[in-house]
């Protein structure tokens, strides 16, 4: 996803970015001392984008996230312009897209937040320790702007990966969806939606809504709804395969049901449901028999 | 043809070709359900063949007037066939409970046709 879809994803437009200033009371005269340490930063840009990388590449773990020597240059390459990008004193929407692209990343290479928040406590450290060592009387003021910013960035950078996380659950469960309710075309304007596991509401109404697209689509006859793999039927589920059945029927088309073995029949009875207005069949070859007849057409025995 | 309503109605050879492109508000249905009426008395036609591909949405008023006017002509000796119906408008009519039971449907207008009789 574009770092653009994530900034309205967030809602990270100018209202929003002025409220988390204030929350994190970022004050432009933190943004302006920043900038006033630009040199410093300069300064020791590449050592303590190095001391960074030794605590990175020192853990199995997360040195795992870098393939080879260039992935490594590219990243630290990267990390440069992150740091002096702290201390470049402007706090606008530009800069929240850039610092979105942090959290993106990470997410898109599976990188746990642990090691992105860890790392970062390194980063802080260093930062810190020069800012000590150089700074005297500002040091107290400097430590708390940069701590600020910092925490800014992190907010972003974890919000960005949360909703990078949410996608993709998002498209997984679509893709579950879809491979829930294969709709098949076995002959010319017949198909078959082989029915394996719980139907609950959900799925039915997404079964039905499909199924209903793929009819007008293949301009389909006759449907076979196969329900071997249903390990229950119960009122709701024939309550929804009647209603399927009957929005079939309006498209003009019919619907087969196939695949009730001795138990789902005994449990349709008993539970007083009426589907006599389906066509039923034991086996999926007597329906697709069936449906080859609802065409016009039967299966025949090649002649000898 | 003379039609108060704004839904012309074709006569092809023993068939009235009815294809509704505009919402049926509910004064545009009973007007267009007294225009069919009326020439089906005007022409005895043997069947009636109303196309809705052009319509996204049918609520239960202009499903009930659909499924009436089908009942009412069949007791003027005409059989109705209704095609096209689209996927979302079937799936919210069966939402709603509202099955059209006894009305016949077609996939489209060619199928409609086949299942007209016809009296030449």
């Amino acid at each position: 996803m574009p770092t653009t879809d994530f900034m309205q994803r967030l809602d990270l437009d100018e209202r929003e970015l002025a409220s988390r200033r204030a929350f994190f009371e970022i004050t432009d005269e933190d943004l302006e001392r920043l900038a006033r340490l630009r040199p410093l930063a300069d300064r020791h840009s590449d050592q303590v984008v190095e001391a960074l990388y030794q605590l990175i590449l020192g853990h199995a773990e997360s040195r795992a996230f870098f393939t080879d020597e260039s992935a490594v240059r590219h990243v630290k390459k990267m990390q440069h312009e992150y740091f002096v990008g702290l201390f470049q004193g402007r706090l606008d929407l530009a800069y929240v897209e850039n610092r979105l692209r942090v959290g993106a990343a990470h997410e898109r290479i599976g990188l746990a937040p642990k090691w992105y928040i860890g790392a970062y406590g390194r980063y802080l450290r260093l930062i810190f320790d020069r800012m000590f060592a150089e700074l005297g009387a500002e040091t107290g003021a400097a430590v708390k702007s940069i701590t600020k910013l910092v925490m800014f960035d992190m907010s972003i950078a974890i919000d960005t990966y949360i909703a990078a996380n949410l996608d993709t659950v998002a498209r997984h469960q679509a893709a579950i969806r879809e491979l829930s309710t294969p709709v098949i075309r076995v002959y010319s304007r017949v198909l078959l939606l082989p029915l394996v596991g719980t139907v609950d509401s959900h799925r039915a109404e997404q079964i039905m809504e499909t199924l209903l697209l793929r009819v007008v689509e293949e301009q389909a006859r006759a449907i076979i709804v196969d329900i071997a793999g249903v390990p229950l039927v119960d009122t709701m589920v024939a309550d929804h395969l009647l209603k399927t059945t009957e929005a079939v029927r309006l498209l003009g088309a019919e619907t087969i049901l196939t695949g009730i073995s001795a138990q789902i029949a005994r449990t349709i009875v008993q539970l007083g449901v009426d589907i006599s207005t389906m066509h039923t069949r034991s086996r999926l070859a007597d329906g697709i028999e069936l449906a080859l007849a609802l065409c016009g057409r039967t299966i025949g025995a090649r002649p000898a | 043809m003379k039609a108060k309503g704004t839904i012309p109605i074709l006569r092809v050879g023993d068939i009235l070709l009815v294809t509704v492109q505009t919402d049926l508000h509910d004064a545009v249905a009973e007007a267009f359900q007294e225009d069919l009426l009326a020439e089906i008395e005007r022409t005895g036609a043997a069947g009636l063949l109303i196309d809705l591909t052009g319509l996204d949405i049918v609520d239960s008023y202009v499903a009930r007037v659909l499924a009436d006017t089908a009942k009412m002509a069949r007791l003027m000796g005409t059989e109705t066939v209704i095609v096209g119906i689209r996927p979302e408008v079937a799936a919210t009519l069966v939402r709603m409970g509202y099955t059209m039971s006894g009305v016949r449907t077609a996939l489209n207008v060619d199928e409609g046709l086949a299942m007209l009789p016809s009296r030449r």
